[in-house]
């Protein structure tokens, strides 16, 4: 496949105006931008716009880029950016804050709250249900729904399967505070998940 | 421990990033907890379904234009 050509190279030649490198830095990376620009936009319009920016950036821009991190770094970092600006002004859309949606506890650290909502679990429920169209959009709803910080965060976490260290370089914060927003971004998930599926009827 | 205690350290939990000992402490409150072993197993089934959800290929009309608008700026700044 193309694993043997380095990114640096592909890079060159690209700004010497090679297609072949287009296509190989596009089979890398144009999904993955793709996905997380559509993650932080909420949009499928000012996602592909947020594609084309990002390769445009790459084409001018990467011949600068030096190797001190890895290229999928600062693409991810040059992704969220644009993504970013296309959502200023957007902001106050349709989020909600996370805190209504993390795990309640009693005085003394226990679980708090009805048993059978406490005690659902429907992780074993059939996989064509898990997946329904209503599970579907109901899960997308609530990502879409998640503080901007903590959608991108989830994204490259759980959906590109980024280690945290290399969110935390692509996003200029430190590993705790992507280890958090990724865990409490997961809690407010389930709780949609689990008033949604469980306690079974 | 206590239920906060060990649905705080959950994910790293599941990363198995933690010392041996809070390891071990997580697992011994499971094993008494039902609330919090229902937690475990849907918080690790929402990790499953948000990549299934999303984890989608780059669809083919936007890698189409994609391509077009790139070639065509390389074409014209060559």
């Amino acid at each position: 496949m193309d694993g043997e050509v380095d990114d640096l190279s592909l890079l060159e030649r690209l700004h010497a105006g090679d297609c072949g490198a287009l296509e190989v830095l596009m089979g890398r990376y144009a999904a993955r931008v793709h996905r997380l620009a559509r993650g932080i936009t909420r949009n499928a319009a000012d996602a592909e716009e947020v594609v084309q920016d990002v390769f445009m950036t790459i084409y001018r821009k990467g011949e600068s880029f030096e190797g001190r991190s890895a290229l999928g770094s600062w693409i991810y970092r040059v992704t969220i950016n644009a993504a970013l600006n296309k959502r200023h002004g957007k902001r106050h859309e349709v989020e909600t804050s996370i805190e209504e949606h993390l795990p309640g506890f009693d005085a003394s650290g226990h679980r708090q709250g009805d048993l059978t909502y406490v005690l659902a679990d429907w992780s074993q429920n059939p996989e064509a249900a898990l997946l329904s169209e209503e599970t579907r959009a109901l899960l997308n709803r609530a990502i879409d729904s998640l503080p901007d910080h903590y959608r991108a965060v989830l994204v490259l976490r759980d959906v590109e399967d980024l280690p945290n260290a290399e969110i935390a370089e692509a996003i200029g914060e430190s590993v705790a505070s992507v280890k958090s927003r990724v865990h409490r971004a997961r809690m407010a998930l389930r709780e949609q998940l689990t008033r949604h599926l469980g306690p079974r009827a | 421990m206590t239920c906060r205690e060990a649905i705080e350290k959950l994910a790293e939990y599941l990363d198995a990033d933690l010392t041996p000992e809070v390891l071990q402490q997580i697992d011994v409150h499971l094993e008494i907890c039902a609330p919090c072993r229902a937690y475990v197993a849907t918080y690790g089934k929402t990790r499953e379904l948000v990549a299934k959800v999303r984890r989608m290929e780059l669809p083919e009309d936007v890698k189409t234009r994609l391509r077009a608008f790139l070639v065509g700026h390389i074409a014209h700044t060559k």
